[in-house]
């Protein structure tokens, strides 16, 4: 074996051609001796030339067997293959350059989805050990994910037998001060075993130890590198530093590496959770901690939260409290971290994946139609002796490079296209800026390609296998027919308007609800506002008069402002999502089971908030100017609360408990009910809410909302220049129209809206493009039956339609097939997306869009059919 | 296999033994395709029908395992045409195939005679 291609090397080596001539001289040879002997025999000259030359064969087929011989058959052949598909694609330009540009739509429609899938979904995240990162909260009956109090984690930390380590962590704001302008800064508080979870590195100095996060610790600082870069000038000497936050001396202990995005914002520094929290004695009382923690190898989730279950239980029993029922809840972070993108991703995957199906279907069909026309070619070839197989391998070696060519072309649209797809999406989705094309992306890429280069390729084959020479070879004289492959490419076209209107039904569902958001009324009217959002920092505001103060002083030096009608706070303002639910309970009604205490988001206004947004009032009154510190408490819930306990009466005059009636907490007198706004988004559901008055529980984070008689923008330097004259310190978070907070919190609807509409046009190009190549051809092929009909006598009208129907029949096939096939498919996505709600007149629009475009891409060869030239074509028949 | 039309059918070769006889043919001394292919066939009584289709690859199959060797020589007619000669080991070959061989047709006799 070895010698063998020893041998065969060294010829190549010392070149071939020798081969073939030494072939022809033997061969020369050996025929003169047949004819010599034939001679002999008594044949006469002629006759024995004759003889030998039929005894001896196929002249051509023994050089080339013997030259087999000496190549290496797989890689010359398929060099071979190569040659003549590049020869075919030459010679037919058109029909190469559809089936590229149809294929590279496709392919790169599909690799620029799957390249964000991958950054997003697929690659594990920076942390070692990744895999066995868990995110853990609490869960009660009601609620899973609640954030785990500082004492339940000290014993989850200490008794667990399941975790390797566990750390909590949560975001804070603090205002940084004595180094220049005072800085609105984020840290993360984490405790110490964070960093070994994370496997993040310091560039200088150290991170937390067990010792920082012991009680009466010297309060420490680890610093992230861009903070280091960008604020504190990279100075090598800042370990040993200290930084004022909040009015308290933190020692800067490290720096960390560059890269490590474990919080969804951007972090100035970490400091030890334990400075927050560590004094919290009391199981129930709550902050925002959750934890990270990596599970031993080997341990399951579920029994790793049973494990804590099991602590919880004893604690339960040990230290009994409201709290008794909470259990442990987790997720692997990879799950956690995109579950909100992932459905949304898997959808666009999926409409991608169909986009590339009607582009396979249209290139199949394409090469149906081809096949037929070069029936007479593969025929030819047949007869002259090339192998059934050697055909098989042509044909898909023609599709192949094809589709290779179409997914280079796929790969270059899509790196196009991810980076306008990263432009574009919206800024919450995790880790969408990493989207790279790594070797997932292009080994995916080039996957997608063999598959339809051999999908297209299977149907050109099925195709010629079927035709037998004989008829093909008679057949193609006269421009087949080729009924069979009209059949297949009916199909092919069906399935195309079926797939259509899928994708059309689901764009459309999510359009339609993406207006119903839009267009619904939000309760409040976000144009003309600017949105003030400020944290006071508690070192200088210690005390809630001078939280108050500040607001009181601020709201009426704004007031002042020319332009500005109204100014109004409020902690959390509509479609941004909550900003904490609690428990409740009314006061005289019976009270519920511990499981089933009811749960509002509570929220803090002024007085003047609601004027402000317009948010109207439909029962009482709204805060006033008695609701003090030592007035009663008041408060003012929204209507679904209002109407939730009094359906029929008015709920003035009532009033509510925080906390429930298994926990300490004040009583409000309900004195107003306001209408509903969209507090979690545009077009959510309404949920009960209830306002309390910022003079009696001021917050030191509010946003404060100006409205001006017109453009509120031209505000913002104004705005900026009374903030500072009440506090040159106080950072401003954040100053903007707040339509432009509205907008945003539609942005990922509307992005996956945009991708997924895109795709659904995509789809009726590609599926216009199918049903008008096919007809075409089917007039083509019968013009001159349409011939006949005419010089018969038949009308026009009755051509069209005879034509039309063609269209009409398919068309409707496929959208009936399409409506049975969309059913199914909404139903997947209401499980997925929220919100998303099918309905038939959405899935009809649907039908009837892509059928007129089938009959509008059908118009033009069905016009072609009735303007047959009937005299010429039978002359030439 | 068969390029000619004969009214007899004839033998085909078994998958690899078209080397083994050329080997064979080649024992009395260096001879050329044609030469190798009458031989075969008369050698056969006529029973085996040589396809240069096939003959002409074995010879090159033949010659890149270096079993023979070419050489262009004058034959006795004053006709130049390609000798095709044993190697020492073509020769060690066609003795290891020859036994083989032997001890295959054997058995397959001994199996074919068995009776019931």
């Amino acid at each position: 074996m070895l010698r063998e291609c020893w041998s065969k090397l060294c010829r190549i080596l010392t070149g071939r051609r020798g081969l073939a001539s030494d072939l022809s001289a033997e061969i020369d040879a050996h025929l003169e001796f047949e004819v010599r002997e034939n001679i002999a025999l008594g044949m006469p000259a002629d006759e024995a030339r004759a003889a030998a030359r039929r005894h001896i064969g196929n002249l051509t087929r023994i050089h080339e067997r013997a030259a087999e011989a000496w190549s290496f058959p797989s890689l010359e052949s398929i060099a071979q293959d190569l040659r003549y598909g590049l020869r075919g694609i030459r010679r037919s330009p058109g029909f190469s350059l559809v089936v590229v540009l149809t294929l590279a739509l496709g392919i790169g429609a599909n690799t620029a989805i799957f390249s964000v899938v991958n950054a997003v979904l697929l690659r594990p995240l920076p942390y070692p050990a990744a895999e066995r990162l868990v995110w853990l909260g609490e869960s009660d009956p009601k609620a899973e994910g609640i954030s785990v109090t500082w004492v339940n984690f000290q014993h989850w930390r200490n008794e667990n037998h399941s975790f390797e380590d566990m750390a909590g962590f949560r975001a804070a704001h603090l205002t940084l001060t004595g180094r220049g302008e005072p800085l609105l800064t984020r840290a993360g508080l984490v405790t110490h075993g964070f960093f070994g979870l994370v496997g993040a590195q310091p560039v200088l100095g150290r991170f937390f130890s067990a010792s920082d996060d012991l009680p009466g610790a010297v309060p420490t600082a680890v610093l992230d590198y861009r903070f280091w870069i960008g604020k504190l000038g990279a100075d090598p000497a800042v370990v040993g530093a200290t930084l004022a936050l909040d009015g308290k001396p933190y020692e800067v202990i490290g720096v960390l590496a560059p890269g490590l995005h474990f919080f969804p914002q951007s972090i100035d520094y970490y400091l030890p959770l334990h400075e927050f929290e560590g004094e919290v004695v009391d199981r129930a009382r709550h902050g925002s901690m959750r934890l990270l923690a990596r599970l031993k190898p080997g341990v399951t989730l579920a029994s790793a939260l049973a494990d804590l279950d099991l602590i919880m239980q004893r604690l339960a029993q040990s230290d009994p409290g409201p709290e008794t029922q909470h259990r442990a809840a987790g997720a692997f972070l990879t799950e956690y971290t995109t579950g909100d993108v992932r459905p949304t991703l898997l959808i666009l995957l999926a409409a991608a994946g169909l986009v590339l199906i009607l582009a396979c279907a249209n290139v199949a069909s394409l090469a149906l139609a081809r096949a037929t026309a070069r029936s007479r070619e593969i025929a030819i070839r047949a007869a002259i002796g090339a192998g059934r197989k050697r055909l098989v391998r042509q044909l898909l070696t023609e599709n192949l490079l094809l589709a290779a060519l179409g997914g280079v072309a796929g790969g270059l649209l899509a790196q196009w296209a991810s980076g306008a797809l990263i432009a574009a999406g919206p800024r919450d989705i995790p880790r969408l800026a990493d989207t790279s094309f790594d070797w997932r992306v292009l080994s995916f890429a080039a996957v997608i390609t063999m598959l339809t280069g051999l999908l297209t390729g299977i149907a050109a084959v099925i195709t010629a296998g079927r035709r037998d020479l004989a008829s093909a070879l008679k057949d193609s004289a006269r421009s087949g027919t080729g009924r069979g492959g009209q059949r297949s490419r009916s199909v092919l076209v069906v399935a195309q308007i079926a797939i259509t209107l899928v994708l059309a039904f689901a764009a459309g569902s999510l359009l339609r609800n993406l207006v119903v958001a839009q267009t619904a009324d939000p309760g409040f009217v976000p144009e003309n506002v600017l949105a003030l959002e400020l944290v006071l920092p508690s070192a200088s505001y210690k005390s809630p008069q001078a939280v108050g103060g500040f607001y009181d002083q601020l709201e009426r030096d704004l007031h002042g402002l020319p332009g500005v009608t109204s100014v109004g706070a409020v902690r959390c303002p509509p479609s941004v999502g909550d900003c904490g639910d609690w428990f409740y309970s009314i006061l005289g009604r019976p009270a519920p089971q511990p499981s089933d205490v009811p749960i509002a988001l509570f929220n803090t206004a002024d007085r003047d908030y609601f004027g402000a947004m317009r948010i109207p009032l439909r029962e009482g009154r709204t805060f006033g100017d008695g609701d003090r510190a030592g007035t009663p408490l008041v408060a003012i819930v929204n209507e679904t609360f209002a109407r939730k306990w009094w359906p029929a009466e008015s709920a003035v005059g009532h009033r509510v408990k925080w906390g429930g009636p298994y926990r300490d907490g004040p009583i409000y007198q309900i004195v107003g009910v306001a209408g509903n706004v969209s507090q979690m988004g545009l077009g959510t559901e309404p949920y009960p809410e209830v306002y309390l008055p910022f003079s009696q529980s001021p917050d030191r984070a509010m946003v404060v909302m100006i409205r001006a008689g017109g453009d509120a923008s031209s505000l913002a330097p104004a705005v900026r220049r009374r903030v500072t004259a009440i506090d040159g310190n106080l950072p401003i978070e954040s100053l903007r129209p707040f339509t432009a907070t509205v907008a945003a919190s539609l942005s990922q609807r509307r992005f996956s809206t945009l991708l997924l509409a895109l795709f659904a046009g995509l789809a009726m190009a590609l599926a216009a493009v199918g049903i008008y190549g096919l007809l075409n051809y089917w007039v083509r092929v019968r013009e001159g039956e349409i011939a006949i009909r005419m010089a018969l006598g038949a009308p026009r009208p009755s051509i069209l339609r005879w034509a039309g129907w063609q269209a009409l029949r398919l068309s409707l096939l496929g959208a009936l097939i399409g409506m049975l096939g969309s059913w199914p498919a909404s139903r997947f996505m209401e499980d997925l997306v929220f919100g998303v709600s099918h309905d038939f007149a959405t899935l009809a629009a649907g039908g009837l869009v892509v059928v007129a475009i089938a009959m509008i891409a059908a118009a033009i060869p069905v016009w072609r059919a009735t303007h047959v030239d009937a005299v010429n074509k039978l002359h030439r028949a | 296999m068969s390029t000619v039309d004969d009214p007899r059918e004839r033998l085909e070769f078994l998958q690899g033994t078209l080397e083994v006889l050329i080997l064979r043919s080649l024992q009395p001394g260096p001879n050329h395709a044609y030469g190798i292919s009458q031989f075969l066939e008369r050698q056969s009584g006529d029973e085996f029908l040589v396809d240069n289709g096939s003959l002409y690859p074995a010879l090159q199959r033949l010659l890149q395992r270096a079993w023979i060797a070419a050489q262009w020589k004058t034959s006795p007619h004053g006709r130049r045409a390609r000798y095709y000669r044993l190697t020492p080991a073509g020769r060690k070959q066609l003795l290891a195939a020859t036994s083989r061989w032997q001890r295959f047709v054997e058995a397959m006799g001994r199996i074919l005679a068995t009776e019931g």
